[in-house]
């Protein structure tokens, strides 16, 4: 915001190189900074009217009894303080869907982030034939419409004729009625989910796979490591921003999990699928939007917790070991040729995690 | 740090700029709460004139735009713009128009809305112009909010019992004969002699008839407060608990395969709305329309009800042709237009006399819900039922599957509701 202040606005090289730059309050000076405002404004504006703004204005909503009635003039409300956030966590039905969106969060990102990491590696080793149609048939789910998907699973999950209950058949096994079931209908969800945003991650995860060293890999197999040890001990750690970035936007993503519910359960039964995000939009629906708004501050701040827990977890643990990586590979790294867009690609992933949702 | 001590108090201020704007007045123009009708401004005589802007939903909102031409012969001067909107975004464009003051002259409402829109005072108040005795009872009934119509029924529709009239001889007329008759369908072969909405979304419509025809009040009379806590409602529930705990009703019954099954026989019975007729039709084919029977809902103690559903028009405060607007909605209310209204999109007649015309009249299953009309009931137009109905839908749902004692279930939504409010 004050930036201006310390960064002068002239060309950057000669500010710097210059001894007689241009002094403050000159006419010079002052023209230049309202040019740099000129070219600054169409971004602010956009930014203050549609960004900061709504933004601004849901903080106030929440501190108000806004309901659907006061449309006409919204600012007829009554400022409730923070009454509105001590309903939220009151609110029996919203502790549910805490309890549930947690659920999702604990079992489906760990599962989604092992599952796309698996089939990662083996696109990355294993399979050298048709490498581009597997790439494409597990990026099929992300890009088709959760609409089709949902007529697609609720035919597979049918509890009589559905194929997964058919499969289970030939083993003796009687399926449940899977999104009828308070116990079932949830893991159902997160293997939905799983399967829809799996794609994503083999796409970020095969970048981050192609930056471990072969060498490392030769050098470690000549001393007797096994492929378990290998994978433990020599891929695990070089991807770890990768995971990271990984970890974070799948965390993103799962916390505010709604579509699933919305098209396969409407949050049943009994409440037993009803996410947070779900039930913000039902408040929002019923015209609750002070009550709402509340509810979506609580589930940011969520989002924001589990981010930083993500970051200390994942996270660089110390900087020696990077500094040494980083020596290692300024002197005549080995891996040098091996594959240096994907050490690009990892780090600035990383980087870009940081970046989109660094405090 | 500084900065951010500054940015701290700039947003404080500004939120307590905002606020200190705030405060609810006394007014409170749409919510007369006491119940006193407010008095709707007379509409100018003589030939309407003028255009005005018509907002309309699904096969209506396409339809009105070419059906509104014998409007405009009659009335030469009047120009009617009709849009189209889809039934899912149509809540929240309303919504929206209301609040930036940029709303039509007219719009196509859902009767559930009613009580949400008519208390933002958004809603012109119903004038003399319309003579409320010619529509349904239940139907004019859901216009009104505190005591004030906003607008006017357009169409409606009603649930009936849909059964396989091979299967029993007679169809049920009260409570009783409705477990007795899906027993002997369970006799005949079928896996569930009938099929009602166990939980989820829009499961009360199904139960409210019951709780109506028992007896039960939702409200007391002036709207203000619930009255779910009653004998009556409880016994309506202990009924509908009966209905799956003796295994008449599946609990479980997988999207899609209600018509299937009643085609095929595993299922006798189920309540639906005027609807079904065509879902039936489509799905099996005229021979599945041979075993076809309907009939109004069973009786209970307090008489026979049904849920009363559809669509009402309101004309909006800020309308800059008001008397045109409610000229064109008294025409569309007219018997003829009514009864014209449904050739067209085969919506059924909120006035009664439309259902002599006929092309109604004749119709070999809309004489049942005709006769259901007559005692059917709208749920209470307020401004948080749509909530309400919410909290009722999860309560039966804990009812049906979780075997929640009705008492218990009464209690809980009598609490929970109250905790909401009327809204009034």
């Amino acid at each position: 915001m004050s930036a201006d202040t310390d960064v002068l606005p002239g060309a950057p090289a000669s500010g710097r190189t210059d001894p007689q730059a241009v002094r403050k309050h000159s006419p010079l000076y002052r023209r230049r900074t309202i040019a740099a405002w000129g070219f600054a404004l169409p971004f602010m504006v956009l930014f203050l009217a549609f960004t900061a703004g709504p933004v601004l204005l849901s903080l106030v909503m929440a501190l108000t009894d806004l309901k659907s009635r006061d449309l006409r003039d919204p600012l007829a409300v009554n400022p409730v303080g923070l009454q509105n956030f001590a309903d939220v966590l009151a609110d029996p039905t919203f502790r549910k869907a805490a309890a549930n969106t947690a659920y999702f969060v604990l079992v489906g990102v760990p599962l989604t982030l092992a599952v796309s990491l698996a089939i990662a590696v083996l696109l990355n080793t294993g399979i050298t034939k048709l490498k581009t149609l597997f790439r494409i048939g597990y990026y099929m789910p992300v890009v088709t419409s959760i609409v089709a998907v949902a007529v697609v699973w609720r035919f597979l999950l049918r509890p009589d004729t559905g194929l997964i209950n058919e499969v289970l058949g030939w083993f003796g096994i009687d399926g449940p009625n899977w999104l009828a079931s308070t116990t079932w209908a949830m893991p159902s969800l997160i293997v939905m989910a799983t399967w829809r945003s799996m794609g994503t991650l083999i796409i970020i995860f095969l970048a981050g796979l192609q930056s471990v060293p072969t060498s490392l890999h030769e050098a470690a197999a000549l001393d007797g490591a096994t492929a378990w040890e290998r994978f433990r001990h020599i891929t695990l750690p070089t991807i770890r921003p990768t995971m990271l970035f990984g970890a974070v936007i799948t965390g993103i993503g799962y916390l505010q999990f709604f579509e699933e519910p919305f098209v396969m359960t409407q949050g049943g039964p009994l409440n037993s699928t009803l996410s947070v995000s779900f039930y913000i939009y039902n408040q929002f629906g019923f015209g609750n939007y002070g009550y709402a708004a509340a509810m979506s501050y609580v589930l940011f701040i969520a989002i924001v917790i589990l981010t930083i827990i993500q970051f200390r977890a994942l996270g660089e643990r110390d900087e020696v070991p990077r500094r040494k990586r980083f020596r290692r590979s300024a002197t005549g790294a080995p891996s040098a040729t091996d594959a240096p867009t994907g050490t690009a690609t990892a780090t600035a992933s990383a980087t870009a995690a940081r970046k989109q949702v660094g405090p | 740090m500084n900065r951010t001590v500054r940015i701290g108090a700039t947003v404080l201020a500004i939120t307590a700029l905002g606020l200190s704007g705030c405060g609810r007045g006394d007014d409170g123009g749409g919510d007369g709460g006491d119940g006193a009708a407010e008095p709707g401004e007379a509409v100018e005589e003589g030939e309407a004139a003028g255009s005005i802007d018509v907002w309309a939903m699904g096969t209506e909102g396409e339809a009105l735009g070419a059906f509104a031409e014998a409007f405009t012969e009659e009335n030469p001067e009047a120009e009617i713009n009709v849009t189209a909107i889809p039934w899912d975004a149509a809540h929240d464009k309303i919504s929206t128009a209301i609040a930036a003051g940029q709303t039509p002259d007219v719009s196509m409402i859902g009767t559930t809305w009613q009580g949400e829109f008519g208390a933002t005072d958004a809603l012109d108040v119903t004038p003399d112009l319309i003579d409320d005795s010619a529509f349904f009872p239940g139907a004019w009934e859901g216009t009104r909010v505190g005591g004030t119509s906003y607008g006017v029924p357009w169409y409606v529709e009603t649930r009936v019992l849909y059964y396989r009239s091979d299967m029993v001889p007679e169809p049920p007329g009260d409570w009783e004969g409705l477990k007795a008759m899906a027993q002997a369908m369970q006799d005949g072969g079928a896996e569930y002699g009938f099929s009602a909405q166990p939980g989820g979304t829009g499961a009360w419509q199904t139960f409210m008839p019951f709780a109506w025809q028992a007896g039960a009040e939702l409200t007391n009379e002036d709207g203000t407060e619930f009255t779910f806590d009653s004998p009556e409602f409880v016994e309506a529930l202990t009924f509908y608990q009966s209905i799956f705990e003796e295994g008449y009703s599946p609990t479980d019954l997988p999207q899609g395969e209600l018509e299937p099954g009643f085609i095929d026989g595993r299922i006798g019975s189920f309540i639906s709305g005027p609807w079904h007729i065509g879902i039936l039709r489509d799905t099996g084919g005229e021979e599945a329309m041979a075993n076809l029977g309907l009939t109004t809902l069973p009786a209970g103690a307090a008489g026979p009800s049904s849920f009363i559903g559809g669509a009402n028009l309101a004309v909006f405060k800020d309308s800059d042709n008001r008397d045109t607007a409610w000229k064109f909605v008294e025409w569309l209310s007219r018997p003829e237009v009514q009864a014209e209204w449904y050739k067209t999109v085969n919506a059924l007649p909120s006035v009664a006399s439309a259902w002599d015309d006929p092309a109604i009249a004749d119709d070999e299953y809309l004489g049942v819900f005709a006769e259901q009309l007559e005692s059917a009931k709208a749920p209470p137009a307020i401004p948080t039922w749509e909530e309400v109905a919410s909290v009722i839908d999860t309560e039966l749902e804990k009812l049906t599957k979780a075997g929640t004692d009705p008492q218990q279930t009464a209690t809980t939504i009598q609490e929970r509701a109250a905790a909401i409010g009327t809204g009034l």
